[in-house]
C-alpha cells in the first residue's frame, strides 16, 4: 500500500474499513462498467439506425426497384420502429436470433450480434474468426513496444542531455506523429519488394503454418511496435526523470542506498506503474481492431472486417465490431481502475 | 509574489544578481536550446507559406489545378526522372493529371495545418475547461465529467469517424455548411475535437487535482479568495505550461490523422489537395514514380519533427525540475 | 452482357482506366474506333494442355460476390463459377478468340428448339450429369433453380430475365404473380410449373415465354438457369455453399481469405462436352492489395508461377510490364466487352446543345492519359463495340469533335452560344450554378473529376462534383430521387447482340438507364424503333436497325460515348490457356492449365 497518505489514522479499524471499501469499490466499478457497456450499445445502435441514409436501399445492386427495396426493408427488419429493432438486437445477444422462415430459416446462436447479408454469416462467427488475428497482432506489438519503448526511455533518462537523449528525442519525435499507413507501406515495400528480405506476407494461423504466420506478422509487429514505442520512450523518459526528483528518492540516496537500488526500488516502480496502465489501455484499444495496420498488411483481422463493413454499408457487422471494441476498452478501463483502487486507497474512498 | 515561482525554483545567478520573472527565465532557456529554435523557425516557415499560399504560387508561377499534359508520357506517368522535376515544376508533377506537386504541397499545407490548428484549439479549450472544472469542483461534477470521459473513450474513434463521414457531412450540408470540402473539413475538425478533448481533460484534471493540494492554493483559499480568482490566478497560470506542451505535440498528430483519413478514402474531396491525399495517392506509384512517394512524406516528417522538437524545447524550458537529481 | 461492374468499384475502374499495351503489333489506332477485337496474338498461346497442378487466382475482392448460381451476375464470377461448379442448359464455346462467343450445348443436347416463332423453347437434356454427392441432375432441378429467381426478397442481385420473359402474369406494378418457391401456394406453383414444364420422362424441359425471344438460348447460358436440388437449398445461405454440378467442388471457403476448389470426383466427363478440367485444384486468394498482386505476378516466384489475377494490371505498372521484354511471353493487351460512357440527366440537362458543348470541350485525351494512355482503350464512337460485328458501323460524330480526343474549345463555345438562345435556363444552369457530377469516391476518379472541372472551365461550364461511396454508387444514381446532372457508367453486352446494350441503357424499362430520358421529345420515336429492333427476327435486318439506332444516340447525346475499354494482364509463367474469353471478358478460369 502506498505510504504517502498525509492524514494520520489508526491502524485496525481503518484496515477493516479499507477492506470493505475495497470490495464495495470493486463491485461499484464493475457495475458501472456494465452500465457503460449498455449505454455504448444503445448509443451505437441509435447512431447507425438514425443515419439519414436508408440501409435497405443499399442492399440491392443494379436491379434496384422500389418494391425490391421495400421487400428488403422487411427482410432485414428495418421497417420496425427503432426501439423494437434495438430490443431484438439485445435479445439476440442473450438468446440468439432466427432469420427467415420455413425450410430456409437459420439461427445465429447466442451471443448473436446480427447477421451479415453481405458475407452470409453470423456476425459473431465473423468476429470469432477475425479476432485471433487481431489478438496476435496486438500481443506481439505490445511486448515489442514495451521492451523497446521502456528500455530506450530509461536509457534516455539516465543519460539526460547527452547524445543518447537527444538522439532518441529526435527519432521519437518523428515516430510519434507519422501516419501508420505511410510507415507501414514504406516498410512493406522496402523489405519485401526492394530488398526482398521477406516473401509477400500471407497470413496463416500459427497452428496451420507457423512459417507463414511469422513472415506475415513480423512486419506489422515491427511497424506498430516502433511507432508506439516512440511515445512510450518519451513517456518513460519523462516519468523516470520526474520520479527521480521525488522526495523519497532523495531520501533513499541520503540513506546511503546504491544508485541502482534506488532506481530499481523506487524510481522505476513510481514511473512505470502509470505507464503500464496506459499501455494496458492502448493494448485494449488495439484489440478492438488495428484498422490501418491490418489494411496495409492485408491481415484478416477485426479491423479489416470493420473497415470493410463501412465500405459495404454492412450495418450489422459495423455495429457488432464497434460494440466488441468498446467492450475491450471498457473492460480494460475497469481493470485499471480496480488495480489503482487496490494500490491506492485514496482512490476508493472518494 | 507570483506563485509560479514556487514551481520554478530559485532565480539563476549570472554576473549581476537580477530577479527575473519565470517566463523570462523560461524564454532564455528556450533560446539556448539551439534545436528548438531551429525547429520553431521551421514551423513558422511552414505556417507562413501556408498562409501566403496564393502569393507564393503566383511568385513561383505555379498552380495546383492546372493540368500539364506535356509533362506526362503516354502511360500517364511523369516523363522525366524524379517525377519530371524541372525548372517549371520544381518538385515534379502528379502522375495522371500533370499537376504541379510543389503547388499542391503548398496549398495542401494550408488544409493540413488548418485541420491541425483548429482541432488542437478546440480540443484544448474544451479539455482545459472540463478538466479544470472536474479537478477543481470534484465531487459530483467531477464524477459526471469523468463518466462522460469514459463514455467517449469507450468508442473506437477511428472506425466511427470513418463510418459516419458521409452521412454526417450530408447532415452538415443540409444545415447550411457549403457543400463539398467545407462540409467535409468541418466534419473532420468537429469529430476529431469530439474525441480528442478527453486526453487534454485528463491531464488538466490531474494537474488541477495535484495543484489543489499545494500550499499556495491552500493559502489563497485561506485568505478568502473566490472561485474565479482561484481558477484564473492560481490554477491556470500553473497549467498553461503543460497545456502549451500538449498543444505543440498534438498538432502534428492531428495532421497525421487527417492524412490517415484521406488514405482510407474519407478525407478531402478533389480537386483540392492535402498532404494526406497526396500521401495516399503516391503509394501506388512506388515503382513507377518513387519521387512522388517521398516528397509529401518528407514534408510531413519535417513538419512533425519541427513541432515535436519545438514542443520538447518548450517543455524543457518551462519545467526545469528535470535539471536536478542525476542518478547513474 | 449485363455486366454489373463488380462490387468494389475500384476493380472495375481499374479495368476501365487501364491503358493498353501495344507490345508487338499495334492493334489500335487512337483515332478510329474500327480496330479489331483480337487478342494480341502469340502471348496467350494455347499449346497442348496437361492435367494436374493448382492454379491460384489473386484478387483484391473480399469474396466471390455470389456463388449462388441464381444470384451470380458479374462477368468474371460467371466465368469462374460456370466453368468450375455450375452447369447450365447452354454455354459459350470454351475457345479463344471469336470462337469463344459461339453458343454450344451444355446440359442440353443441342442449343434448343424454338417453336411458335420463338415464343416456346424446348431443350432435350443430355442426362448423365451428377452433383458432387452423386445424385443425378434432373429436369425438375433446373425448373427449381429457375423458380428461385422469383424469390426476389432472398435471391437478390441475379439476372431477372426469367421474370421478364416467362409466361407468368404480372400485377399492375410489374411484379410477378409467382412469389418464388419458398412462399408459393399450390396454385401459384402450378402457374410456374406451366411456364417451365418438364416432360413426364424428365428428358425435356420447355419454357413458355410471354413474347418472342429470338435468342432465348443465349439467355439460358446465364447460371440463373443452373440446376439446384430442392432438398439441399438453404436459401440465403446457399450463397456460401452451393451444390456443384461441375468438375470441381468447394473444399473450403473463407471470405476475406480464400476459396479452395478440388475435383468433384462424381463429375462425369462423358456427360460434359464443354469442360476439360485440367487442373486438380484452384485457390482463389482474396483481399490482396492490388499493388501486391502486380508485384507477385511480376516477380513470378514459387506458387505465383501458377497464378493469374481477376482484375487486370494496375495503370501504374503498365510502363514496367510493357517496356520490358522479359514479360513478353506472359502479358497481353486486349479489348474487354465494356464501354464506358457519361450519362446526362436528360430531365435537367434537356438541351442537346449544352450536351454537345460538353462533348466538344471535354479533354478526353487528358482523361485517357490519366487512366494510362492508349492502353485505356479507344475513344468510343457510340454505344456498340466493333466486336459486335453484326451490329456495328462507324458513326458520324458531331461536327468539330477532335479525333485525337483533344478539346475543341471554339466549337464548344459556339455550341454553348447556341444553347444560350435555344434553352436559356439550361444554359444559365450550366454556366452558373453548375452541373452536378456524381462520381465514385475513388483515387482514380479524384483525378478524373479534376480533369473534368478544369476542362469545362475553359469552355465556361461549371462542374460541381459530388463524391459517392463506391459501393453505393450505382444504388445512388439509380435511385430516381437522386438529383444529379451527370453520372458515369460502363456496360457490356450480356450476349453478342446489341439488344443487351441499347435497350438496357436507353429504354425507360432498361436495367441500367441513367439518362432519365423518358420525357425527351425524341424518346417516343426511339422507343418504337428500339422495340421494332428487339422483335426483328432476321438477324441481318436487326443489325441494320441497331446501327441506325446507334447513330441516332450519337446525335442525341443523352449519354456521351466514352471509351471502348481495354484490359491488360500479366500471368504466371507456368499458366496455360491464359486467354481472355470473348463472352465474359475475363479468363476462362476452368480452362486454365499448369504447364508441367
Amino acid at each position: 500500500m502506498s505510504a504517502a497518505v498525509d492524514t494520520p489514522f489508526f491502524y485496525f479499524p481503518v484496515a477493516r474499513l479499507l477492506r470493505i471499501a475495497l470490495t464495495r469499490f470493486i463491485v461499484r466499478r464493475i457495475f458501472f462498467a456494465l452500465v457503460l457497456l449498455a449505454a455504448v450499445s444503445l448509443f451505437t445502435y441509435l447512431l447507425f439506425a438514425l443515419l439519414p441514409t436508408d440501409p435497405a436501399a443499399l442492399t440491392c445492386g443494379k436491379n434496384c426497384k422500389p418494391e425490391l427495396i421495400a421487400a428488403n426493408r422487411v427482410r432485414l427488419g428495418y421497417d420496425k420502429p427503432i426501439y423494437e429493432q434495438y430490443w431484438q438486437f439485445v435479445r439476440g445477444i442473450f438468446a440468439g436470433r432466427t432469420y427467415g422462415s420455413g425450410d430456409i430459416a437459420f439461427k445465429c446462436p447466442a451471443p448473436s450480434l446480427g447477421y451479415s447479408f453481405n458475407q452470409h454469416e453470423c456476425v459473431s462467427t465473423l468476429i470469432g474468426k477475425t479476432f485471433p488475428v487481431t489478438a496476435y497482432l496486438s500481443l506481439g506489438s505490445f511486448v515489442l513496444w514495451m521492451l523497446l519503448g521502456v528500455g530506450t526511455g530509461i536509457i534516455a533518462a539516465l543519460h539526460r542531455g547527452k547524445w543518447q537523449d537527444r538522439l532518441t528525442s529526435l527519432v521519437t519525435s518523428i515516430g510519434v506523429s507519422l501516419p501508420t499507413f505511410y510507415v507501414g507501406l514504406l516498410v512493406l515495400f522496402s523489405v519485401v519488394i526492394w530488398l526482398q528480405w521477406l516473401p509477400f506476407p500471407h497470413y496463416a494461423s500459427p497452428t496451420d503454418n507457423l512459417h507463414d504466420f511469422l513472415t506475415a506478422m513480423i512486419l506489422p509487429w515491427i511497424t506498430l511496435a516502433v511507432l508506439s514505442a516512440a511515445s512510450y520512450t518519451r513517456l518513460t523518459r519523462n516519468g523516470v526523470l520526474e520520479a527521480m526528483n521525488e522526495d523519497f528518492v532523495r531520501f533513499g540516496v541520503a540513506k546511503g542506498l546504491k544508485n541502482r537500488t534506488v532506481m530499481r526500488k523506487y524510481v522505476l516502480r513510481a514511473a512505470l506503474i502509470p505507464i503500464v496502465t496506459i499501455a494496458g489501455l492502448d493494448f485494449a484499444a488495439l484489440l478492438g481492431g488495428a484498422i490501418v495496420t491490418e489494411s496495409v498488411f492485408s491481415l484478416p483481422g477485426m479491423g479489416r472486417l470493420a473497415i470493410r463493413s463501412v465500405t459495404d454499408s454492412d450495418l450489422p457487422v459495423l455495429v457488432g465490431t464497434t460494440l466488441v471494441a468498446a467492450v475491450f476498452i471498457v473492460m480494460a478501463n475497469a481493470i485499471v481502475d480496480i488495480i489503482y483502487g487496490v494500490l491506492d486507497p485514496r482512490v476508493r474512498l472518494k | 509574489m507570483n506563485t509560479s515561482a514556487v514551481a520554478v525554483g530559485e532565480p539563476e545567478v549570472h554576473g549581476l544578481i537580477e530577479s527575473k520573472s519565470p517566463s523570462r527565465l523560461a524564454w532564455e532557456r528556450f533560446r539556448r536550446d539551439r534545436a528548438a529554435v531551429i525547429a520553431t523557425f521551421v514551423v513558422l516557415f511552414f505556417v507562413c507559406i501556408a498562409l501566403l499560399a496564393p502569393l507564393v504560387c503566383k511568385v513561383l508561377g505555379i498552380n495546383p489545378l492546372t493540368l500539364d499534359r506535356k509533362a506526362l508520357n503516354d502511360y500517364g506517368l511523369p516523363n522525366g526522372p524524379f517525377g519530371a522535376m524541372s525548372r517549371k515544376h520544381l518538385l515534379g508533377v502528379e502522375p495522371g493529371t500533370g499537376r504541379d506537386i510543389l503547388a499542391r504541397l503548398i496549398y495542401g499545407a494550408r488544409i493540413s495545418l488548418l485541420v491541425g490548428f483548429v482541432s488542437t484549439f478546440l480540443t484544448t479549450v474544451i479539455g482545459v475547461v472540463l478538466g479544470i472544472v472536474a479537478g477543481y469542483r470534484r465531487g459530483k461534477v467531477d464524477a459526471v465529467i469523468s463518466r462522460f470521459t469514459d463514455l467517449t473513450l469507450a468508442f473506437p474513434s477511428l472506425l466511427l469517424i470513418i463510418a459516419l463521414t458521409r452521412p454526417f457531412t450530408q447532415r452538415l450540408e443540409s444545415m447550411g455548411v457549403p457543400e463539398g470540402n467545407p462540409a467535409r473539413l468541418t466534419y473532420i475538425v468537429l469529430v476529431l475535437s469530439l474525441f480528442g478533448w478527453v486526453y487534454v481533460a485528463r491531464i488538466v484534471r490531474g494537474q488541477t487535482l495535484s495543484l489543489r493540494e499545494r500550499e499556495f492554493v491552500e493559502a489563497a483559499r485561506a485568505s478568502g479568495a473566490g472561485h474565479w480568482h482561484m481558477v484564473f490566478k492560481e490554477l491556470l497560470p500553473n497549467i498553461w505550461a503543460p497545456v502549451i506542451v500538449i498543444i505543440s505535440l498534438s498538432l502534428p498528430g492531428y495532421v497525421a490523422v487527417e492524412s490517415t483519413l484521406s488514405f482510407l478514402g474519407v478525407g478531402l474531396l478533389p480537386p483540392d489537395a492535402s498532404w494526406g491525399v497526396m500521401l495516399g495517392d503516391s503509394v501506388k506509384y512506388y515503382r513507377a514514380d518513387p519521387t512522388y512517394l517521398f516528397v509529401p512524406g518528407i514534408a510531413l516528417i519535417l513538419l512533425v519533427m519541427a513541432f515535436n522538437v519545438m514542443g520538447d524545447g518548450m517543455r524543457d524550458a518551462l519545467d526545469p525540475k528535470s535539471d536536478r537529481q542525476q542518478l547513474g | 452482357m449485363k455486366r454489373r461492374i463488380i462490387g468494389v468499384l475500384g476493380v472495375a475502374l481499374a479495368a476501365s482506366l487501364v491503358a493498353s499495351a501495344c507490345g508487338s503489333s499495334s492493334s489500335s489506332s487512337s483515332d478510329t474506333a474500327a480496330s479489331n477485337d483480337t487478342v494480341a496474338a502469340g502471348a496467350a498461346d494455347t499449346g497442348t494442355p496437361t492435367t494436374g497442378g493448382t492454379i491460384h487466382i489473386l484478387s483484391q475482392l473480399e469474396q466471390i460476390t455470389h456463388l449462388d448460381p441464381q444470384r451470380n451476375y458479374t462477368g468474371s464470377d460467371l466465368a469462374f463459377v460456370g466453368s468450375t461448379m455450375q452447369r447450365a442448359l447452354t454455354s459459350y464455346a470454351y475457345a479463344s478468340g471469336a470462337e469463344g462467343s459461339k453458343l454450344v450445348a451444355d446440359l442440353a443436347t443441342d442449343t434448343g428448339t424454338p417453336t411458335e416463332g420463338g415464343k416456346v423453347w424446348s431443350f432435350t437434356l443430355r442426362g448423365g450429369a451428377t452433383y458432387e454427392d452423386g445424385t443425378e441432375v434432373t429436369c425438375a432441378d433446373i425448373a427449381y433453380g429457375v423458380s428461385r429467381v422469383f424469390a426476389t426478397d432472398i435471391i437478390v442481385d441475379g439476372p431477372t430475365y426469367a421474370i421478364t420473359y416467362l409466361d407468368i402474369p404480372k400485377d399492375a406494378d410489374g411484379n410477378s404473380n409467382y412469389p418464388g418457391p419458398y412462399k408459393a401456394t399450390a396454385d401459384q406453383q402450378a402457374v410456374f410449373d406451366k411456364a417451365v414444364a418438364c416432360s413426364s420422362d424428365g428428358k425435356t424441359i420447355t419454357f413458355n415465354l410471354n413474347r418472342v425471344v429470338a435468342d432465348f438460348n443465349y439467355t439460358t447460358t446465364l447460371l440463373a438457369f443452373s440446376p439446384v436440388p430442392k432438398a439441399k437449398d438453404t436459401g440465403e445461405k446457399y450463397d456460401n455453399a452451393p451444390v456443384s454440378s461441375g468438375p470441381y467442388k468447394i473444399k473450403s471457403y473463407e471470405p476475406g481469405k480464400s476459396l479452395v476448389l478440388v475435383r468433384n470426383d462424381k463429375w462425369s466427363k462423358a456427360s460434359d462436352p464443354v469442360r476439360h478440367a485440367y487442373v486438380d485444384s484452384y485457390v482463389y486468394e482474396f483481399a490482396l492489395d492490388p499493388a501486391v498482386i502486380d508485384e507477385r505476378l511480376m516477380a513470378d516466384a514459387g506458387d505465383d508461377q501458377y497464378a493469374v489475377n481477376d482484375a487486370g494490371l494496375q495503370p501504374e505498372n503498365l510502363q514496367t510490364v510493357f517496356n520490358d521484354d522479359k514479360f513478353k511471353d506472359r502479358r497481353q493487351d486486349s479489348y474487354d466487352p465494356y464501354i464506358s460512357f457519361t450519362a446526362f440527366n436528360v430531365k435537367t440537362v434537356s438541351c442537346v446543345e449544352v450536351r454537345r458543348a460538353v462533348y466538344l470541350g471535354l479533354d478526353r485525351e487528358a482523361l485517357r492519359t490519366a487512366g494510362g494512355g492508349p492502353y485505356t482503350g479507344d475513344f468510343a464512337d457510340g454505344f456498340i463495340k466493333p466486336a459486335l460485328a453484326d451490329d456495328y458501323a462507324p458513326n458520324k460524330m458531331p461536327d468539330g469533335l477532335n479525333k485525337d480526343g483533344t478539346p475543341n474549345i471554339e466549337a464548344a463555345k459556339a455550341a454553348l452560344a447556341e444553347a444560350k438562345t435555344k434553352c436559356p435556363d439550361v444554359y444559365a444552369k450550366a454556366t452558373g450554378d453548375g452541373l452536378k457530377f456524381f462520381h465514385p469516391d475513388t483515387p482514380t476518379w479524384q483525378k478524373n473529376i479534376s480533369i473534368w472541372i478544369e476542362s469545362m472551365k475553359a469552355v465556361g461550364i461549371v462542374i460541381k462534383p459530388t463524391a459517392v461511396e463506391p459501393s453505393k454508387y450505382y444504388p445512388t444514381v439509380q435511385n430516381d430521387k437522386t438529383d444529379y446532372d451527370i453520372a458515369r457508367g460502363a456496360w457490356g453486352p450480356d450476349w453478342p447482340n446489341a439488344s443487351t446494350m441499347i435497350p438496357e441503357l436507353f429504354l425507360t424499362s432498361g436495367g441500367f438507364n441513367l439518362t432519365r430520358n423518358g420525357d425527351d421529345p425524341a424518346y417516343k420515336q426511339f422507343e418504337t424503333d428500339t422495340k421494332a429492333a428487339l422483335n426483328e427476327l432476321d438477324r441481318t435486318a436487326q443489325g441494320t436497325k441497331w446501327k441506325a439506332l446507334n447513330q441516332f444516340l450519337v446525335n442525341q447525346l443523352w449519354s456521351l460515348p466514352g471509351t471502348f475499354l481495354k484490359a491488360q494482364d500479366i500471368w504466371g509463367s507456368k499458366v496455360g490457356n491464359a486467354y481472355k474469353w470473348a463472352s465474359s471478358g475475363s479468363y476462362l478460369f476452368g480452362e486454365l492449365y499448369v504447364k508441367q
